[in-house]
């Protein structure tokens, strides 16, 4: 597990033959891990918000709509078919249980969206571990699809 | 001129957001002084315009852990305000209030827990009434909530909630400094980008 490949916030990094994604500290993110097994191919998305609704659209891979479409497209240009494509997905934490504000739950509808968007593009959900308090940092292995999630005050989850 | 997007601030408005840290977190200072019993004194204070993953290096990483205390903002202006507190901070904390330490977040129990809510609480009202008073501006405050997490995750909070209007953050704040040490605790103020046109405006840097 040395040669570990770091995902950043509003990111995607892909890896094909052998590898381990990680992305650091998902609150009300979601990272999300997609596989093709059948050319050992995988990305790993952090996503920050459910829906892209801003002008210009610089930075789709902050969104979980755009974000999950790049990616897809990304690997669809890397031979993958859309009926192999499995995903995982950990995140969508409520990091503050904050009264009045207008802080809303942002991991929530992340979560929502993410359901909706993978709905929509036909992928396939094969696990996730989302919702609660805890934060996450999430390992993918792109050959096995196995997926690891760190939390502080709670023990590893493999999926 | 309004500004849409963080990277469009003047030196002039940066200028004078630093002046408000430099205000707010003086106060924040003395009234940590008090609590303690101490003399805490403030560093320079800093405006930081950061890209998202800039700021998690920053504050010391994703995955250390510590103790965040979050308030938000509404009323005339809204935004997010943090006490990002680590370990030295909360074990100063503890010693001065309840004559005992920690080694571990784990033992951080109920009544520890609120008395790092209520010195967290007490800094960001403090930081914010001078705000408030110097740019006539008023701030309405949600009750502090608080949790000991990762803290890019803590940090990742005001990413989050204005992530539709800017691929940047924006922390307003200083460090202490309390017996000639670093004290590790930040004190982050981060408003929305309407809001922070509306402070600049009333301030009278911009049209």
């Amino acid at each position: 597990m040395n040669e570990k490949l770091t995902v950043g916030i509003a990111d995607m990094k892909m890896a094909k033959g052998s590898g381990v994604l990680i992305t650091y500290a998902l609150g009300s993110c979601i990272g999300l891990c997609f596989q093709d097994p059948a050319l050992h191919l995988g990305a790993l998305l952090h996503i920050m918000l459910p829906l892209n609704m801003e002008p210009g659209r610089k930075n789709p891979l902050k969104y979980a709509d755009t974000g999950i479409r790049e990616t897809l497209r990304q690997m669809e240009a890397k031979g993958a078919s859309r009926k192999r494509i499995t995903v995982k997905i950990a995140g969508g934490a409520k990091m503050f249980e904050v009264n009045g504000g207008n802080l809303g739950n942002i991991g929530q509808r992340n979560i929502e969206s993410v359901h909706t968007i993978l709905r929509q593009e036909g992928i396939r959900l094969l696990a996730e571990d989302v919702g609660g308090k805890v934060a996450r940092t999430l390992l993918f292995d792109v050959v096995s699809g196995q997926g690891c999630i760190r939390s502080y005050g709670r023990q590893d989850v493999l999926f | 001129m309004q500004i849409k997007n963080l990277d469009e601030l003047t030196s002039m408005e940066i200028d004078t957001l630093r002046e408000i840290g430099s205000i707010g977190t003086g106060n924040a200072a003395t009234a940590l002084g008090q609590l303690l019993g101490r003399e805490v004194r403030i560093t320079l204070p800093e405006v930081r315009i950061m890209g998202y993953n800039e700021a998690i290096e920053w504050i010391g990483g994703p995955e250390a852990v510590t103790a965040g205390v979050l308030v938000g903002m509404g009323g005339q202006m809204s935004g997010i305000m943090l006490s990002v507190q680590q370990m030295g901070f909360i074990n100063l904390v503890l010693e001065s209030m309840l004559s005992e330490s920690i080694s571990d977040y784990m033992e951080l129990n109920e009544l520890r827990q609120s008395a790092l809510i209520e010195v967290g609480n007490i800094m960001i009202s403090t930081f914010i009434n001078a705000l408030s008073g110097l740019s006539g501006i008023s701030v309405d405050l949600t009750v502090p909530a608080f949790t000991v997490d990762m803290q890019g995750a803590i940090l990742s909070v005001p990413m989050a909630v204005y992530g539709g209007m800017s691929d940047y953050l924006m922390t307003i704040g200083g460090n202490f400094v309390c017996d000639n040490k670093q004290v590790p605790c930040h004190l982050l103020l981060s408003p929305d980008i309407r809001s922070l046109n509306f402070l600049l405006q009333k301030l009278g840097v911009t049209e």
